[in-house]
């Protein structure tokens, strides 16, 4: 099994170079932190960090990182460190610190006021082609440390000595935007933290492909690491903001929850709820899934069981992946053009319902066929080995083993339609009122074709996503509207979250079980 | 064409399974209803739920008395509505969009001045986007997209090949058990929630700390959508690393090569048409996403001066159609359609290469045991 590559030839307990490098890695950690927080304005330049002020913090950091950088990167050249360094450092390392030289020496051009904005650029590129064909002819250990240390250095050395302050202001006329030494000072910072942990990682390593490991895996779980707490935070953040009005009034004894249940009354002293965009989600849901779903599996069987591969089977898979990928926003002009007329002539719960599942079909149709195509062939040719017809072999053998994966991949569908407000925009809108949509009762028989007649389903109804895009363009004049729509957010969040992780649990149950068969 | 197509296979059908009259007559009413069903919903008929009974009751007859002809029937009516409705989403979105080819002409894709793009000379046109003058010109939109898909996927790109290797190479499988399903399911977070989120709180928070003269930037677009496409950027790719033997990155190893330059100089390349693909993807996704760019930008028909200027509120495709439809008629409303034509046509040729792309990968690994 591949997986297991522990090599962990030297045993000894750490050298004193590995201790600065992974000092300086720590630093660097702490640094960047801090200073993404304080680029988000979590914490600002009033903060201060024992005893010293945020920014200084940061720069003294960054300048003691800059500091244990250079004594490893230097102790390694006259060979006072155990390393293995290659005699150049490499192209990417190169090319990164070019990039940064290039750009360093373009801004500060930009900030000098002398050149012009495009008068720099030749400067910065020859300044960039220097820096790299330079360090080319550097050894590893000195040509990927040093570079770092600049950077480092003059970084904190322009905050300490108070040449870039929080009061500081570039307003380039070219752009409609002004950065502010408040937000410069901290990206600055957090981009060279980086820069010198990478520094620091490869040192760490020992330089050689093993620092390069060590520099790139830090990289790697940072950037993961990343990725998924700013992830989380925007999920938390709307659970914090959308909590508070969801749960308005609630109680569990008698139970009541205004939020959930009521609708939208426009009446001070009740709890404007979202009700009825909930009974519109649901119509909307359930229409989708009993329209698209059995299309999507009926085209599945035939593509896997009597088709065969041929021109007829390529277009149906460019038309199921031109589909899939096809913008909701088209998908929302073609059933403004296609079935408003048609359905009545106004934007209509119909026409939502039917867009909807034309969307859901190609996500079905995919998920569908694998989960089929995933059918071992034995099960087939045991069904037929007894004599049994090819239809009621995928009648009571193909289909029913498959299931689990057509499951699956309908509600990941489902999930994914419940939350589209732009084919609803434009066939179903639908704004915030009192009473949910009843479209069951709605049924009439009528004398005249199509002799069914349901004023529910051929008008507009409100649906959670549409109603959270209305309290946005409508501007509820309610002096709550941005509660009342953070509290959508959270339902809407939860109800569509819900489906994908119900999906995602079954579908790993199944793996799971079928791996252990 | 539904027609023809089964006309076409009954003669084989006969063949095969000794079709009675009874299931050919049966087969005869169900597509002619079909059909018929089909052209009166075109012709906007109500009387098109006559057909549609008739069809209603052929299947159901068909299924109690010929199961197994009638399912195979159904099936391929069933496949066959994939193609007719890609080319029903064709026909009505170019047909919509002809009355303003018609009076723009390539003025459509005019400038200011009149210029020439790839020997297509455009003409010049007064205003961008006016519904007084009767002009419109897509240019400003397509730039907006253009560059909302740029900044989007300098972010979604990078972070998320790298968030997939991190997944498919280092993480143990603990860690990874946990992460991949929690980013499956952070894929799933509606675009409307990033753009409530974006509206409320990061516009605000733009504008106060890049005191920038406008709310709604595309720089502010771009951000949210590619945070938006990351998900779903890290899932495509990381499934195209794991997809790549076992055996190869095994070879590497015990060569002495380290993890990181297996990774590097085997697994990356060998599964490099699998990636693009994903970033094929992220882009197909940034370029259709609608309601972030909706609600979060500032709705103004104009190319930024100077162009480099991201920060300035302009407009893309997806955000026009959304915020105009309301109140567009004749050539306005048909200049929405011919947006819709351009972002439907890029997203099919984006579709279809990151298709050919993954088909590439396929024959590539299949090979190898």
């Amino acid at each position: 099994m591949s997986g297991e590559y522990a090599s962990t030839l030297v045993t000894d307990e750490t050298t004193l170079g590995e201790r600065v490098a992974s000092t300086v890695i720590g630093i660097g950690l702490l640094v960047f932190m801090l200073s993404v927080l304080a680029v988000a304005r979590v914490v600002t330049e009033e903060a201060s960090v024992l005893g010293v002020g945020l920014y200084d913090f940061l720069a003294g950091g960054l300048l003691a990182m800059g500091l244990g950088v250079f004594v490893v990167g230097v102790g390694s050249a006259l060979g006072a460190f155990d390393t293995t360094p290659d005699e150049t450092p490499g192209t990417v390392t190169a090319g990164a610190f070019g990039i940064i030289a290039a750009a360093a020496v373009w801004l500060a051009t930009l900030q000098l006021g002398v050149l012009g904005p495009l008068g720099g650029f030749p400067v910065g590129l020859l300044a960039g082609a220097v820096t790299f064909v330079g360090l080319g002819l550097l050894s590893e250990d000195i040509g990927s440390t040093l570079p770092a240390v600049v950077v480092a250095v003059a970084v904190s050395g322009t905050v300490l000595t108070n040449l870039l302050t929080p009061a500081w202001l570039w307003d380039p006329e070219w752009l409609s935007a002004a950065f502010s030494g408040s937000m410069t000072i901290p990206t600055l910072t957090a981009a060279a933290a980086l820069l010198t942990a990478w520094a620091g990682a490869k040192s760490y390593g020992g330089y050689g492909s093993e620092g390069r490991q060590a520099g790139a895996y830090l990289l790697v779980a940072l950037n993961a690491l990343g990725m998924l707490a700013v992830l989380l935070a925007v999920i938390l953040f709307i659970v914090t903001k959308g909590i508070g009005p969801a749960f308005e009034g609630f109680s569990l004894y008698p139970f009541d929850w205004p939020f959930v249940l009521n609708g939208y009354s426009f009446r001070p002293d009740v709890v404007n709820g979202v009700f009825p965009a909930i009974v519109g989600t649901l119509y909307l849901v359930v229409g989708a899934t009993v329209t698209g779903v059995p299309v999507a599996v009926a085209a599945a069987v035939f593509l896997t069981e009597y088709a065969e591969q041929g021109p007829f089977v390529g277009a149906v898979e460019i038309a199921t992946n031109g589909l899939w990928s096809t913008p909701s926003v088209v998908y929302g002009l073609f059933g403004y053009a296609f079935l408003v007329p048609r359905l009545g002539g106004t934007t209509s719960l119909l026409s939502g319902i039917l867009v909807l599942g034309f969307m859901l079909m190609p996500l079905c149709l995919i998920t569908s066929r694998e989960a089929i195509k995933s059918v071992p062939d034995e099960y087939r040719d045991a069904s037929a080995a007894l004599g049994v017809s090819q239809w009621e072999t995928i009648k009571s053998v193909v289909v029913p083993a498959a299931m689990p994966g057509i499951v699956t991949g309908v509600i990941l569908g489902v999930g994914r339609i419940a939350g589209e407000t732009a084919p609803i925009l434009l066939v179903m809108s639908g704004g915030l009122r009192d009473d949910a949509p009843n479209v069951l009762g709605s049924f009439e028989f009528t004398s005249a074709p199509p002799f069914v007649a349901n004023d529910a389903l051929l008008q507009s109804a409100p649906a959670l996503p549409y109603q959270l895009y209305a309290t946005i363009t409508s501007g509820v004049s309610a002096e709550n509207a941005v509660e009342y729509g953070w509290g959508t957010a959270f339902v809407l969040l939860v109800v569509v979250l819900s489906f994908y992780a119900v999906g995602i649990a079954t579908r790993m149950y199944f793996r799971r079980r079928l791996n252990h068969e | 064409m539904l027609g023809s197509t089964l006309f076409g296979r009954l003669p084989r059908l006969e063949r095969a399974s000794g079709l009675s009259t009874k299931a050919a007559a049966m087969l005869v009413v169900l597509s002619l209803s079909l059909f018929a069903t089909f052209a009166l919903f075109l012709l906007n008929s109500p009387l098109a739920a006559v057909p549609l009974v008739a069809f209603v009751v052929a299947v159901a007859y068909g299924w109690v008395a010929h199961q197994d002809v009638t399912a195979r029937v159904v099936t391929l009516i069933a496949t066959t509505s994939t193609i007719a409705i890609l080319g029903l989403i064709t026909v009505f979105i170019f047909y919509r969009a002809i009355p303003a080819f018609r009076v723009m002409g390539t003025g459509l894709f005019g400038f200011t001045d009149p210029v020439t793009v790839f020997g297509v000379s455009l003409p010049a046109v007064e205003t961008f986007w006016s519904t007084g003058s009767n002009t419109y010109s897509l240019v400003p939109m397509i730039w907006g997209t253009l560059v909302t898909t740029a900044i989007a996927m300098v972010i979604a790109g990078p972070l998320g090949i790298a968030g997939a290797l991190f997944l498919a190479e280092i993480a143990p499988p603990m860690v990874r058990d946990a992460v991949k399903p929690g980013v499956e399911i952070l894929a799933g977070i509606p675009s409307i929630v990033y753009g409530y989120l974006g509206f409320v709180t990061l516009n605000t928070f733009l504008f106060e700390n890049l005191r920038m003269s406008n709310l709604g930037s595309l720089f502010l677009v771009g951000l949210v959508i590619g945070l938006m496409a990351l998900p779903t950027v890290v899932s495509v790719a990381d499934d195209a690393l794991t997809s790549v033997p076992a055996s190869m990155r095994d070879g590497s190893v015990a060569m002495g090569a380290t993890e990181w330059q297996t990774t590097k100089s085997i697994t990356l390349p060998a599964a490099l048409s699998g990636v693009s693909a994903a970033v094929l993807l992220g882009i197909g996704r940034a370029i259709g996403e609608t309601m972030a760019a909706t609600v979060i930008i500032g709705h103004s028909q104009q190319l930024p001066q100077p162009l480099a200027d991201v920060f300035a509120s302009t407009e893309t495709l997806t955000s026009l159609i959304a915020s105009q439809y309301g109140n567009a008629d004749g050539t306005h409303l048909s200049a929405l359609f011919a947006a819709g034509v351009v972002l439907f046509v890029t997203v099919l040729v984006l579709s279809v290469g990151a298709r050919r792309v993954e088909l590439r990968m396929e024959k590539k690994l299949g090979g190898d045991p």
